[in-house]
């Protein structure tokens, strides 16, 4: 931050004793007593702290045990917080400034331990003529403990810089003594990424979103087994979390890829032999199948806060029944599922869905579109289905059929999964363009299905609910009205939907599209 | 940011030895504090090694030519900064006669810390003038520390009268202690017990006189942290729970 090095690297084979040795020849000093400090340090699955820029660690230091937040650059100030239970989920932290600054970054996710870090510290309070503490080092061995690992091991040795406020010329020259007359390397990278790395990590290592580098003139059947094996990598390492339900999102993008993968499946048409397709689209339909139940109980349990908050205040206590009723049978629904996802024919289809993508390609593929260029395929496929869309959306009448409107969405979403899986084949920014617009069509579509779905299931809650004798009356009568507001929603999105899609089929949008997908006239 | 400032007209009465050590037991319990040494004596600057200097003196600081957290040193302990002293400081009421709202400066000064301290003591010359009535302003509360003697008590009269008289400073809290008391004289505790009477916000806990205290000239350093077990450090301890209680309540 003020242009020099504020972390330095003992040589491997030199102590932090020797260091300390040829400093006591340079400068005068006093020394704290050598004290041990362990860290753990934790991130979300998908690296929300790190791709924020941020690090959380656990300290257990004299018998406190506390978080620590930190911005992994530049200077702002660091926040603590004392816990007594290991850190999890956001809303099970008591309040308190770390709080407050991961609430922003990891949301619902779950905070995963990384690994531990013990150090051997020893703090030298450097002094100036007056004996007055002008600068500190500190003297840090560490070891790293990882639970995927046996035993400790040691990371380098470091010299940490800590500043004293308004003794910058000190700092200065004591980090060119460092560097110069010690000739210590200062640290390219702080201890956290440095034990990533000797662990293997990579970190930000996970995304949910598709990123693909694909090669225009490859053949379209590779081109789809790339699509499908990035896929199945998703939906397979998020198995684990599902099934522990470390956090929501582990279901949420395990079915995102399913639904991807049986998206890619059917509509990158004529790459693989028929019967291949549709007995996969059926095994994969089997998966969405079985993680349903728990992942509507888990936007019933997202969403409850925001539920009770539409209802008048004298009905909001009244919904707290069905939030009891929702977590008790939260358990027995995801064991279910668990046990599904542990289950041979889930592990089967995993296996032979692999053993698959990763076969090489036929020479001779029956498959008709096998062998074209995959941009070609791509036009053609995109170009197909945005037609659709379009004819689908201007055909809608403000008395359609929700039926239609329905239809008009999962075209939209087969359109969307399209553009995104083939993107890295056309200009960035055109295709950010156009799956921004896609998205507010499909964000209206979804509320229009998503909220009518969730006011049909509520109704067959409260039927459950009063058999087994667990509603009374004004439970009821707050889900009633909970059922007309989601519905009044509803109606809501239908009246803007003429809108939203008049603005998505605006011509400069076809042009968009045309440029980009349409076939060129000979 | 609650900001303190540590007052008496007398000299000696132990204002620096106040600040200092209520500083210290802050700072010890995580709070963010800050010193300010606004007597050009530097008592206070000196218990903590700091020289004396701020460039440009108390000018710079109230014309706005340097800023105030670069005039800011951080001391030998955690969470405690002190913004020193400097021989300039002697003229402050000249040149805060030629600011703008001359008896608001040292509030505008202190405003942009307010974010990066949860306390801030002002530890303050002998003296009513201008730099007392802008501390007066500045502070959210008065701590007046007086040794039981007739001239010390005399001067707490002065300042409520003071306050009195200045129609933005009625409702300042006053919040007298006693210091160096010596139990063995008769005088100490008469004067108390009738001081108390006359003062019933004073606070109950006393600082004994104690040989160590005079030491933190010899240590350079607050008294909690050479003598952690003394009489003196165990009464700042409480007088400390004491002020808390008083800023919150």
């Amino acid at each position: 931050m003020c242009g020099f090095a504020e972390d330095f690297l003992i040589p491997e084979g030199t102590g932090s004793g020797d260091v300390r040795e040829l400093i006591r020849a340079r400068r005068q000093f006093i020394e704290d007593p050598a004290s041990e400090l362990t860290r753990r340090f934790f991130d979300s699955f998908d690296w929300r702290l790190y791709r924020g820029g941020a690090s959380l660690e656990e300290r257990w230091e004299s018998g406190r045990r506390r978080l620590l937040f930190r911005q992994l650059h530049g200077d702002e100030t660091v926040s603590w917080q004392s816990i007594e239970v290991d850190p999890g989920l956001l809303r099970d932290l008591p309040q308190g400034p770390v709080r407050e600054r991961l609430k922003p970054l990891l949301g619902i996710r779950r905070l995963l331990p990384l690994f531990e870090i013990r150090s051997r510290r020893q703090t030298l309070c450097l002094l100036n003529e007056d004996e007055k503490t002008v600068i500190r080092l500190l003297l840090e061995e560490n070891r790293l403990r990882d639970h995927a690992h046996h035993g400790a091991q040691p990371l380098a040795v470091r010299v940490r810089l800590l500043p004293v406020r308004g003794y910058e010329t000190e700092l200065r020259d004591t980090s060119r003594m460092l560097n110069v007359d010690l000739g210590l390397e200062p640290a390219g990278a702080s201890v956290l990424i440095e034990a990533l790395a000797v662990t293997g990590r990579q970190p930000g290592g996970y995304s949910s979103k598709l990123d693909y580098h694909l090669d225009p003139r490859e053949r379209a059947d590779a081109t789809a087994k790339e699509i499908l094996l990035g896929l199945l990598d998703t939906l397979e390492v998020n198995v684990e979390g599902a099934k522990a339900n470390l956090d929501s999102e582990f279901l949420h993008d395990l079915r995102v890829a399913t639904r991807r993968t049986r998206s890619a499946l059917t509509q990158i048409k004529g790459v693989f032999p028929t019967e291949l397709v549709e007995d996969y689209k059926t095994r994969f339909a089997w998966v969405q199948q079985i993680t349903g139940p728990v992942r509507d109980l888990d936007v019933y349990l997202l969403d409850f806060d925001g539920y009770q908050a539409s209802l008048p205040v004298p009905l909001q206590p009244k919904l707290e029944p069905l939030r009891d009723f929702l977590v008790g049978h939260y358990d027995e629904v995801h064991k279910a599922m668990a046990h599904a996802l542990g289950s041979r024919k889930f592990r089967s289809l995993l296996e032979t869905w692999r053993s698959f993508l990763q076969a090489p390609i036929p020479e001779h593929p029956t498959a008709p579109n096998a062998m074209r260029p995959s941009k070609e395929v791509a036009d053609e496929r995109i170009w197909r289905m945005y037609r659709r869309v379009r004819k689908e959306g201007r055909a809608i009448a403000p008395d359609s059929p929700e039926e239609e409107l329905h239809e008009l969405r999962k075209s939209c979403k087969k359109l969307r999964y399209l553009i995104e899986f083939f993107s890295s084949l056309y200009p960035r920014a055109q295709i950010g363009a156009l799956v921004k617009m896609l998205k507010v069509l499909l964000d209206n579509l979804g509320r229009f299905q998503d909220l009518a779905v969730q006011a049909g299931h509520l109704r067959e809650i409260a039927e459950q609910m009063s058999v087994e004798g667990r509603a009374e009356t004004e439970t009821l009568l707050a889900m009633g009205a909970l059922v007309g507001d989601l519905l009044g929603q509803q109606q809501q999105a239908r009246i803007e939907l003429a809108q939203v899609f008049t603005d998505f089929d605006a011509p400069e949008n076809q042009s968009l599209f045309r440029d980009l997908f349409a076939p060129t006239r000979a | 940011m609650k900001t303190i400032g540590v007052y008496n007209s007398k000299g000696g009465v132990g204002k620096t030895a106040t600040a200092v050590n209520l500083a210290y037991l802050a700072a010890e319990e995580g709070n963010r504090t800050l010193v300010w040494d606004l007597d050009p004596q530097a008592a206070a600057t000196y218990y903590f090694r700091v020289r004396p200097k701020v460039k440009g003196g108390g000018k710079a600081l109230v014309k706005g030519k340097r800023e105030i957290d670069a005039a800011v040193k951080g001391t030998d302990f955690r969470n405690l900064d002190l913004l020193p002293a400097d021989f300039s400081f002697r003229n402050m009421d000249l040149v805060l006669e030629d600011a703008k709202k001359p008896t608001k400066q040292l509030a505008r000064l202190l405003k942009p810390l307010s974010e990066e301290y949860d306390y801030t003591f002002l530890d303050c010359p002998p003296s009513i003038s201008l730099v007392s009535e802008n501390i007066f302003r500045a502070s959210d509360a008065i701590l007046v520390p007086m040794i039981p003697t007739t001239l010390s008590a005399r001067s707490l009269g002065q300042l409520m009268e003071f306050l009195e008289d200045h129609v933005q400073l009625e409702r300042l809290p006053v919040m007298p202690l006693f210091t160096m008391v010596d139990r063995r004289k008769r005088l100490h505790l008469e004067l108390m017990e009738q001081l108390r009477v006359q003062y019933p916000g004073i606070f109950g806990t006393p600082i004994p006189y104690a040989s160590e205290v005079e030491r933190m000239g010899v240590h350079r350093m607050p008294l909690p942290a050479y003598a952690s077990s003394n009489a003196a450090t165990r009464a700042y301890r409480a007088l400390w729970d004491e002020v808390k209680r008083g800023l919150t309540g």
